[in-house]
């Protein structure tokens, strides 16, 4: 047995080598930064590190639950995660279902091109185009005055900064979202139009009856991701929108934990913070792949 | 095929959508260029939509003339290469092992399922934070860098890819005494180009686009990389007017110069696009048939 095993190791060796920088970087970047979540639990010191510092139970939790701020973040983060769910995640769905139906592929080469183009921007420059945008000189003001309407400060004003959120979503990502779904449609068995059209049914009805059923699994996976990610409403994103006057309505879970945990050092109250993010997000996929496993078959596990 | 006028009229009007909905898409970047060709004076009166008017370079020229906007745009453009070389370096390195059968690589299961929990359960940032600042990242510029080396996502489109590989030739390499090492580099990656490219412009974008680690780590505002600049000059007119010799007879103002530094940061991702789609979509496709 010994003899085999050195037989192996003397050819298998590099194998074993070439392994070891990814497995050190695992480690050192996931699952070290994973364990620190103790520190929620903890009175974090610099001096001491996540092992010695004491432990001080759900002190930290208290003090978050019992926090104005919190409520009105964790208000605000559920809200926007609401909205893109219901008004960001669709939008994909229906591009894709749309972008199938036309034929011409140098037409829907260039639909797609002008479609994908804003998902490479970086959230800092899509910043500075809304901005731009929504400047008192802008465009949109441009065309409100065409109206005989007032001139709006949309991103200094708080009543604005969620359709700015859900808009720029759509802008910079909708597009590239459908990539997904057409890698989907095209494993469709073409047969199935063939026969439907024997059968005389109209594009509609074979978007309606054959595309979006089949498409729907992976609109459920997708959906059940989008769940679990639904508190992750991405930080370059509400950091680059934002602005004193919006804060009320855009500050979320991911800026005030930088604030309080990065800026503010207050390390074991942002774990904290984080800690009760990420927990939340595995009940809510927990608790909706369950209930998709009733309603179909699918599931993400 | 015959078609109904009722079916014209469905697949036109799905076309008139879209063409819409592109112009759409594309109408506030053809505002940021108008805006960043026109005249202060032009701006000032809200007479600039989706063409320059009062043409001119001014607003160009001066963002070009910024040496602190090159110094980060070169920093950036050599950490994304050294960065996205390395990265594929490291995916490589540990992809191929994970490849291989139980019986050549015993540690691949455990392995495996170590990288799927990294992809589930993302550490809450803070206690990232402390560690990545606890081997020394903090205030490095090598923080733009080393962190962003190996992506789980990109690991496991590698792997997948690497196991479609034909047994035979291995095995035969195998027997002439090729190592693992030689198989790899001289036999496996020069047949790889096409999974590369792809992870290349993932990782390319992502270095590129890097936000969140800089402005939590770098401190010293000479290693400021492009986005993070940007930033200060979108949203900072002092940073933005710092070069500007008077303040008088200007043709230019913060909004049509904010306008020119988005242009000088839109310009490098448009130049590579056509690589981008192309690639980034099969990787997006390899990764859905994956996930």
């Amino acid at each position: 047995m010994k003899a085999i095993a050195f037989h192996r190791m003397k050819v298998y060796w590099p194998l074993y080598v070439m392994a070891i920088p990814g497995i050190i970087f695992l480690i050192v970047f996931k699952y070290i930064p994973l364990a620190g979540a103790v520190i929620a639990f903890k009175d974090y010191s610099v001096f001491k590190g996540f092992m010695d510092s004491p432990w001080v139970g759900f002190k930290h939790f208290e003090t978050l639950l019992n926090h104005p701020d919190f409520a009105r973040v964790f208000g605000n983060t559920l809200m926007l995660g609401f909205l893109k769910l219901v008004l960001v995640f669709p939008v994909p769905v229906l591009l894709a279902l749309m972008i199938n139906e036309i034929r011409k592929s140098a037409l829907k080469k260039g639909i797609q091109t002008a479609l994908y183009i804003p998902h490479f921007l970086s959230w800092v420059i899509v910043a500075g185009i809304v901005f731009d945008f929504f400047s008192l000189s802008g465009l949109f003001n441009i065309v409100l005055g065409w109206f005989d309407h007032e001139p709006v400060l949309a991103m200094q004003d708080s009543d604005y900064f969620r359709p700015v959120y859900v808009i720029s979503s759509i802008w910079r990502d909708a597009g590239w979202g459908t990539v997904v779904y057409m890698a989907a449609i095209s494993a469709i068995d073409p047969q199935l139009y063939e026969s439907a059209m024997i059968d005389g049914a109209s594009k509609f009805r074979q978007m309606r009856h054959i595309t979006f059923p089949l498409l729907l699994p992976t609109v459920l996976v997708l959906f059940l991701l989008e769940i679990g990610n639904f508190l992750d409403l991405g930080f370059d994103q509400v950091f680059n929108l934002i602005t004193p006057m919006t804060y009320n309505v855009g500050d979320i879970l991911d800026t005030y934990v930088f604030r309080t945990g990065i800026q503010q050092a207050q390390y074991s109250f942002a774990t904290a913070v984080g800690l009760f993010q990420s927990v939340i997000g595995f009940v809510l996929v927990y608790i909706f792949n369950r209930v998709s496993k009733k309603v179909s078959d699918g599931g993400l596990w | 095929m015959f078609e109904s006028r009722s079916e014209k009229v469905f697949v036109s009007g799905i076309t008139v959508i879209l063409i819409l909905l592109s112009a759409i898409a594309v109408i506030p970047l053809l505002s940021v260029i108008a805006t960043s060709l026109s005249s202060k004076s032009a701006v000032d009166m809200n007479l600039v939509t989706l063409w320059p008017k009062q043409f001119t370079f001014d607003s160009w020229g001066y963002i070009i003339d910024r040496p602190d906007l090159w110094r980060a745009f070169f920093l950036t453009l050599g950490s994304t290469v050294i960065g996205t070389a390395l990265a594929l370096l490291m995916t490589a390195l540990l992809a191929y092992p994970l490849s291989k059968t139980k019986s050549e690589f015993a540690w691949g299961g455990v392995i495996m399922v170590a990288v799927v929990i990294a992809m589930i359960f993302k550490a809450p940032i803070v206690p990232y934070f402390l560690t990545v600042r606890g081997i020394g990242l903090y205030n490095n510029p090598l923080v733009l860098i080393i962190p962003h080396i190996l992506n789980p996502f990109n690991l496991i489109i590698m792997r997948t890819f690497f196991k479609q590989f034909s047994k035979e030739l291995e095995e035969a390499a195998l027997l002439e005494g090729c190592g693992y090492f030689r198989m790899l580099f001289q036999l496996v990656l020069p047949l790889s180009k096409a999974v590369l490219a792809t992870l290349a412009l993932f990782y390319g974008v992502l270095l590129w686009n890097q936000f969140q680690h800089p402005l939590f780590f770098l401190q010293n505002p000479d290693w400021f990389p492009l986005q993070i600049k940007i930033r200060q000059f979108i949203t900072d007119d002092s940073v933005i007017m710092a070069g500007s010799a008077s303040t008088a007879d200007l043709n230019y103002n913060t909004r049509t110069l904010r306008a020119a530094t988005v242009i000088f940061a839109i310009v490098p991702i448009i130049l590579v696009y056509p690589f981008l789609q192309k690639y980034f979509v099969k990787g997006a496709m390899i990764g859905s048939v994956k996930g």
